[in-house]
C-alpha cells in the first residue's frame, strides 16, 4: 500500500511507543464490568455471611471468607445491596449529600455492589465524587527518593530538596537490596535537616521493612500488597490472615503503614480468573478495610500498564481511587510509575486526582529525575517540576508541591549530605567525602556523583544491623557533630510514635510537628464555598503564585 | 465474627477495668496519668498537645522526659520510644468513635503485640505466611500468645488463620 503521508508522520508520535490490547476478558484484560464478573449479592444468616456476590460460603476462598468475616459493615449489608446503583453514584457526586452519608452506604457494599457503583459514573463524576470522598481536607502528595547506585550523600540531599518542595511523605527503595539500612538512614536524616515533621519509608521485602521501622530507621510503611485472588496472593507469599497481623505488627510499633494494591497485577501474575480489574480490585479495598490498615495506595500503580492498555482503563484507576475513599481509607492514589511515552498521556494519566485532590495524588513523584529513579521511573519527575507548579497556578489547584528558590535548595542539600557524614562517621560506616557532599549539594542525577566503594557499604550496612544499632544512635551521632536541631527533629520523628496520633487515617505532620489527618482535618466538601479551596490557604497560595520565573511588575523597567 | 467481637469487646472492658485500677505496677516515679473516665474521641486528638500527660513510654516516662538531653544521658534507650498499649487503645477509642471501628480492631491486637520482642514477632509474622506452618504449628503459636504473652485476641487470629488455612490448602506440605 503507498502510505498516506499524515498516518506515517502520527506513527512517529511517542503514543505508538505505549501499548494497547484489545479487551480480553478470559484473560483479565477488561477494566470493568467483565462478563464473569459476579452479580452483587449478600446473604447473612444469625450475623454470619451465607452468600457473597453469588458465591455460598462452602465455596469461599481465603478473600471471601476475610471480606465476609471483617470487610463489610453488616448491619446495613443487606438493605444496601437492595438500592438502586445509580442512585448511590448519584449521592457520590451530588454535593448536598454530605459525605457521611455516602460512607454509611458504601462501607456496606460488597465488591461486586462496589464496582457496580462505580461503572455509573463518567470521568467528570468521579473527580466530583472523589473531591469529597477524600478523607483529609488538604490534599497532598508523595515523592520517590532514589538513586541508581544507592548514594547516601544524594539520598539525604534529595530527600530534603524534596521536603522544601513540600512533600510530606517521601518513599526510598534500593539498587541493591543489601543498602537498605544506609537508604532508609539517609532519606530520614535528609528530610528530617531540611523540614523537621517529613514522614520517610524504604520500600522492601515485607519482613525487612518492619525491621527498618522497629529500628527507628523510617517512620512509616507501605509496601505491604494484596491482592484480589487467592492463587497471586498466595504467590505474593501472604494470605490476608499474614497481612492483617502485619499490620498489627506495624502498629504496636507504633509505626504508620498502609496497604497497597492496584489493577492489573493479577493479570501480571496470570491469575485473573477472568475477572475484570476493577471487581479484583474492590476485593482487595475489602481486605483493606478488613485489616483495620488506615490506608491503602492504589490505581494501578506498577502495572499501571495494564490498565492503561484497555479501554476505558484510565477512568477505572480513578474509579478505584475513588471506592477507596468511599469505604474511609487513605488513599496514595499512584501516578507513580512510567507508563507513556507520551507527555499528553503522561498528563491525562493524573488530571483526574489532581483536579479533586487526593491525600497523596502520587504516591509518588519522582522526586529525581527518571534516570534515577529505581522504582522504574515515575509518571512525573523531577524535570517536570516547573511545569507542575505552573498547572498548580494555572488552575489554582493545590498538588502538593511548590516553587523553591535555588538558593534555599543549595543550602538544604549541602546541609543534609554534611548531616549524613556526620551520621556514618560517628556510626563507623565508610567515609562520606567533602567532595560526595558538594557533589550532591550540586547534582541533578548520580552521574554527578563520585564513585563509593559500595562492597565496603554493604559490610557496612550489614554491620549496623548485626551491632542493633537504632535511631536513638543516630539522633546521638547527629548531637555528637553538632546537628543539634536535626537530632532534635529526628527525637520528634521517634516521640511521636509514642503518642499515635499519625497512625489515624490520612495523617501527616506539618513543620511544627502538628498532626493532620481526617481525624482533625476531616473532609468538609459539600459544593461551592466549603471544602479545601487553595486561595484560602493563604500561605500555600502565595508559595504557588510566586513563579520565580514569572515576571515582577514592580521591577519591570518601562 | 460474632465470636471474635465478643472477644475483643471483653478484653477492651477489661483493659479499662485495668485503667481505671490505681497503677501501684507502674515503674514510674511520675505522677501517675489519670485514666480517661469516658471513651476519647475526636475531641480528645491530638492526644501529644491534647492529652500529653495520658501518654507514657513503656517504663513510664512522660514525653516531656524524652529530650536529646535524656538521650545523650543514655536515661532514654531505644525501648522507651515504643507505643504502650494504652496509647493504642486511647487511639482505637478516637478512630471508632471517628466511625472506624476496624482500626479499632487492629490496635487491640497491636496492644498485645507491644509485649512480644521484635525479633519474636517478625517469626510470627513468618509463621502466617503460606506455607509455613502445620495447623499443630499455628495452635502451638496460639498457646504461647495466651500464656506466654496475655494475648488471647492475637490467639485467636492465629486458630483462625488455622482453621482457614487448612480449608483452603495453605499449610505445610500443601503447595
Amino acid at each position: 500500500m503507498k502510505r498516506q503521508k499524515r498516518f506515517e508522520e502520527l506513527e512517529k508520535r511517542p503514543i505508538h511507543l505505549d501499548g494497547f490490547v484489545k479487551e480480553w476478558p478470559e484473560e483479565g484484560f477488561i477494566a470493568m464490568m467483565g462478563p464473569n464478573d459476579p452479580k452483587p449479592s449478600i446473604k447473612i444468616e444469625n450475623g454470619v455471611v451465607t452468600e457473597l456476590d453469588g458465591k455460598k460460603r462452602a465455596d469461599f476462598d481465603l478473600i471471601d471468607s476475610y471480606i465476609a468475616e471483617y470487610g463489610i459493615n453488616l448491619d446495613r449489608a443487606e438493605e444496601v445491596i437492595q438500592m438502586d446503583s445509580v442512585k448511590i453514584a448519584n449521592m457520590l457526586c451530588d454535593p448536598n449529600v454530605s459525605r457521611q452519608e455516602v460512607i454509611d452506604i458504601t462501607t456496606a457494599c460488597t465488591p461486586s455492589k462496589l464496582e457496580e457503583i462505580i461503572s455509573k459514573l463518567n470521568f467528570a463524576e468521579m473527580i466530583m465524587a472523589a473531591q469529597k470522598m477524600r478523607p483529609r481536607r488538604t490534599p497532598a502528595t508523595q515523592g520517590h527518593v532514589t538513586n541508581i547506585r544507592d548514594n547516601p550523600a544524594q539520598i539525604a540531599a534529595d530527600a530534603a530538596d524534596a521536603a522544601l518542595r513540600g512533600f510530606p511523605e517521601e518513599e526510598t527503595t534500593t539498587a541493591i537490596a543489601r543498602y537498605a539500612p544506609l537508604n532508609a538512614i539517609a532519606i530520614t536524616t535528609g528530610a528530617q535537616s531540611a523540614r523537621p515533621g517529613v514522614l520517610t519509608q524504604c520500600s522492601v521485602e515485607e519482613a525487612a521493612e518492619l525491621s527498618l521501622g522497629m529500628r527507628g530507621f523510617t517512620a512509616y510503611a507501605e509496601t505491604i500488597s494484596v491482592y484480589g485472588t487467592e492463587p497471586v496472593f498466595t504467590d505474593g507469599d501472604d494470605t490476608p490472615w499474614s497481612k492483617g497481623f502485619l499490620a498489627s505488627c506495624y502498629a504496636s510499633r507504633g509505626l504508620k503503614m498502609r496497604f497497597t494494591s492496584g489493577s492489573g497485577s493479577e493479570v501480571m501474575m496470570g491469575y485473573a480468573e477472568g475477572k475484570s480489574m476493577l471487581y479484583l480490585e474492590c476485593r482487595c479495598i475489602l481486605i483493606t478495610k478488613a485489616s483495620g490498615v488506615q490506608g491503602l495506595q492504589n490505581g494501578g500503580v506498577s502495572c499501571i500498564g495494564i490498565p492503561g492498555a484497555v479501554p476505558s482503563g484510565i477512568r477505572s484507576v480513578l474509579g478505584e481511587n475513588l471506592i477507596c475513599m468511599m469505604v474511609d481509607l487513605e488513599c496514595a492514589s499512584a501516578n507513580d510509575q512510567a507508563f507513556s511515552h507520551s507527555d499528553m498521556r503522561r498528563t491525562e494519566r493524573m488530571i483526574g486526582q489532581f483536579i479533586a485532590g487526593t491525600d497523596y495524588i502520587s504516591s509518588g513523584y519522582s522526586s529525581t529525575p527518571n534516570y534515577d529513579n529505581v522504582f522504574a521511573g515515575s509518571n512525573a519527575d523531577a524535570h517536570d517540576y516547573d511545569d507542575y507548579y505552573v498547572w498548580e497556578r494555572d488552575l489554582a489547584v493545590n498538588g502538593g508541591l511548590h516553587p523553591v528558590q535555588e538558593d534555599d535548595i543549595i543550602k538544604a542539600r549541602n546541609y543534609a549530605a554534611k548531616s549524613v557524614q556526620a551520621v556514618f562517621e560517628d556510626l563507623g560506616l565508610p567515609a562520606i567525602k567533602d567532595e560526595e557532599v558538594e557533589a550532591a549539594t550540586y547534582a541533578d542525577t548520580s552521574k554527578d556523583m563520585p564513585d563509593r566503594d559500595m562492597v565496603a557499604d554493604m559490610k557496612g550496612a550489614q554491620d549496623i544491623l548485626d551491632r542493633g544499632v537504632t535511631g536513638v544512635d543516630i539522633v546521638k551521632a547527629l548531637n555528637n557533630h553538632g546537628f543539634t536541631d536535626v537530632a532534635n527533629a529526628y527525637l520528634n520523628l521517634l516521640r511521636q510514635r509514642l503518642a499515635g496520633d499519625f497512625l489515624q487515617t490520612s495523617a501527616i505532620f506539618d513543620e511544627n510537628w502538628n498532626v493532620i489527618s481526617a481525624i482533625n482535618n476531616a473532609n468538609d466538601y459539600k459544593g461551592p464555598g466549603t471544602g479545601y479551596r487553595l486561595w484560602e490557604d493563604k500561605k500555600e497560595w502565595d508559595r504557588i503564585k510566586d513563579l520565580p520565573f514569572a515576571i515582577d511588575g514592580k521591577n519591570a523597567k518601562l | 465474627m460474632a465470636e471474635m467481637d465478643e472477644l475483643v469487646k471483653k478484653i477492651m472492658a477489661q483493659m479499662q477495668q485495668q485503667n481505671d485500677a490505681p497503677t501501684a505496677q507502674s515503674t514510674t516515679t511520675a505522677s501517675a496519668p489519670t485514666a480517661p473516665t469516658k471513651e476519647l474521641d475526636a475531641s480528645d486528638y491530638p492526644l501529644f498537645s491534647k492529652h500529653p500527660d495520658l501518654i507514657k513510654s513503656p517504663s513510664g516516662k512522660g514525653l516531656d522526659e524524652i529530650t536529646l538531653d535524656n538521650v545523650m544521658k543514655d536515661n532514654v534507650k531505644a525501648d522507651d520510644l515504643r507505643i504502650t498499649k494504652e496509647t493504642l487503645q486511647y487511639q482505637g477509642e478516637i478512630a471508632k468513635n471517628a466511625g472506624r471501628p476496624a482500626i479499632q480492631k487492629n490496635f487491640a491486637r497491636a496492644a498485645e503485640l507491644t509485649a512480644i520482642p521484635d525479633e519474636k514477632i517478625l517469626a510470627m509474622y513468618g509463621a502466617l505466611r503460606p506455607y509455613r506452618s502445620s495447623k499443630q504449628d499455628l495452635e502451638d503459636i496460639a498457646k504461647e500468645l495466651e500464656t506466654k504473652y496475655n494475648a488471647p485476641i492475637c490467639a485467636a487470629w492465629f486458630r483462625e488463620a488455622a482453621t482457614n488455612y487448612e480449608g483452603r490448602n495453605k499449610l505445610k506440605g500443601d503447595n
